[in-house]
């Protein structure tokens, strides 16, 4: 009892170091070795809300999806954009991509261009990628207002009135559904408070995990039609989208972030025995001392 | 042999490797690399708002691409010798070729809008504040930005934020058992929360006890919070260990181990010699 009892003591005071290097590894080794671990995933209510929104989408409905994130936050969100735009591309549904961040650009192109490789898809014929306009809010009211009073061109120069795609497009009340993968500020919360409430256009949003509690309210009232939460909420997107596109009989690559969940969930439980190990040493730390 | 491709996944592995050191401690790679980071991300979101929102929206405004038809009043002449002048600058003196300010105008707009000369004055205000005798300019500016931004933030705040999630917070007596326990969870929640954070009365008797019940529920709200915050963290480790283990492979000439092997070396070169400095502090 001693023995354990010492043990637990000197866990109290395990080097910092040492404690990210066995996170380290719990997460290094599911990703090497997928099949040691293999847990299902199981999509929650909100996932499946926004699974049901898109789903319910009619061919050549308009969607606006706008990307604000960057590099630093792609593992989590980079696996919702390519799931939700095969999505969408498989019913046909048009859209249009729009950016907040300037890295938003890089995060667009490269999401159409994965699609791309599965699914056949045309350039202002199923998509047109906008790209950033720098602004924040006030892009956000351009595109609400007037669009191309803040866009004359696409992310590739050409003239918005050139784009077939842009034909019958003039403001936000023209887009059937409004999406934004979001990183921070501006992101979800400012579409809602500047877009989507004022006209009521329904809308989702894919986010950030370290998001979720400061976006959940919107969603519990409906002002936000469902989320896609982190890396859990993109894996069971894709697997939302992976069983839809095999019942249309589309083959598609599997995600990314299905693959990365094991790492996630052994990463978390290696996390809170951390917290109950060093919590179960502080007591006894504290009992040890108010004794002596 | 050495793609483009190859070269940005050894750059990609070696900066990520510089920016984990700092879980050892602050080195001179971290440190290196946050620079890189910072320096670039600035660099890159001026380049990319000067060519995406300066020049076409506001200069293709004030001087939108003319045709030769077009006819070339007293204004127009002196309007675009402005914008010659501009361009003979930006050109050092006529050396460089044409980039910010095409021949005959900036392509996008039809015409002139005059209005646009406002934005274009408060721009160079902001940029005045360079120099100390003529920085109050900029204060001009500033000004016109935290109205702008409060006005327009006011109205939008006030009714996603506050009216709509006042209205949410009220239960709703016919959505079953489980939504009228549901929302009065939520409703007591709300209202002991703002108690907790109402200052004017002191917090004791039966306000005391509601505010203890409020700090309960920002307990639960801080608890999710940093439960997500873990999640997100981790998540982004995930990413880059992946990035990592794609780059350790043959096609990248084993980027991921040999830059690994290098980074540790350095790192207890470098912390061998800073101990020896250290300790040669010490004896002096």
């Amino acid at each position: 009892m001693g023995a354990i009892k010492n043990i637990l003591i000197k866990l109290g005071s395990l080097d910092r170091r040492a404690i990210f290097l066995i996170i380290g590894l719990s997460v290094l080794i599911p990703l090497l070795k997928p099949d040691w671990v293999s847990l299902p995933i199981k999509p929650d209510r909100n996932t499946q809300k926004v699974f049901d929104e898109i789903n319910k989408l009619t061919a050549n409905s308009k969607v606006l999806l706008s990307f604000e994130y960057g590099p630093s936050t792609m593992p989590e969100i980079h696996p919702m954009a390519i799931a939700l735009i095969k999505h969408m591309i498989a019913k046909k549904v048009s859209i249009y991509g729009f950016a907040l961040w300037p890295d938003g650009n890089f995060m667009s192109t490269d999401a159409f261009l994965e699609v791309g490789k599965d699914l056949d898809i045309i350039y202002d014929q199923d998509y047109i990628n906008l790209g950033y306009k720098p602004g924040g809010e006030a892009v956000i009211k351009g595109i609400v207002s007037d669009i191309a009073t803040m866009y004359t061109i696409d992310l590739s120069g050409k003239s918005i009135h050139d784009l077939q795609m842009m034909q019958d497009i003039v403001n936000i009340t023209d887009f059937d559904f409004v999406i934004s993968l979001s990183a921070g500020d501006p992101g979800s919360k400012q579409w809602v408070q500047y877009a989507t409430d004022p006209k009521n256009i329904p809308f989702t949003t894919g986010c950030t995990s370290i998001q979720v509690t400061d976006v959940i309210p919107y969603v519990e009232n409906n002002q936000i039609l469902g989320i896609l939460a982190g890396m859990p909420g993109a894996a069971q997107y894709e697997k939302l989208v992976e069983n839809e596109l095999r019942s249309m009989g589309i083959y598609s690559a599997p995600g990314k972030a299905s693959g990365m969940m094991s790492a996630q969930s052994i990463a978390h439980i290696v996390i809170v025995l951390f917290i109950i190990l060093g919590n179960i040493s502080y007591f006894i730390n504290r009992r040890e001392k108010k004794v002596n | 042999m050495f793609s483009a491709e190859i070269i940005g996944a050894w750059l990609v592995v070696f900066l990520t490797l510089c920016i984990c050191s700092f879980l050892y401690n602050d080195n001179p790679f971290y440190k290196a690399a946050e620079h890189l980071y910072v320096g670039v991300s600035a660099g890159y979101t001026l380049v990319i708002a000067f060519w995406t929102q300066v020049q076409p929206q506001l200069l293709g405004r004030l001087w939108p691409q003319i045709s030769e038809n077009t006819d070339s009043s007293f204004f127009h002449k002196v309007w675009y010798f402005i914008y010659e002048t501009f361009n003979f600058l930006t050109t050092g003196f006529g050396m460089l070729d044409r980039s910010i300010f095409p021949e005959n105008g900036i392509k996008g707009h039809n015409e002139i809008q005059l209005l646009y000369i406002i934005p274009f004055i408060l721009g160079i205000f902001m940029l005045l504040r360079l120099f100390p005798k003529v920085g109050w300019l900029a204060r001009w500016a500033i000004a016109y930005i935290v109205g702008m931004t409060a006005g327009l933030r006011f109205y939008a705040y006030l009714n996603s934020d506050i009216l709509i999630q006042i209205q949410a917070s009220s239960i709703d007596f016919n959505s079953g058992w489980i939504g009228i326990v549901n929302g009065l969870i939520l409703f007591i929640g709300t209202l002991t929360g703002l108690i907790y954070f109402f200052f004017s009365k002191e917090h004791k008797g039966s306000i005391g006890m509601l505010s203890k019940i409020g700090i309960y529920f920002l307990m639960i709200k801080f608890g999710a919070s940093f439960g997500f915050a873990v999640m997100g963290r981790i998540s982004l480790l995930i990413g880059r260990i992946d990035r990592m283990k794609e780059y350790s492979t043959s096609e990248f000439y084993y980027a991921t181990p040999i830059l690994s092997i290098c980074v540790i070396i350095c790192l207890i070169i470098w912390a061998y010699l800073i101990k020896g400095n250290a300790q040669d502090r010490t004896f002096s």
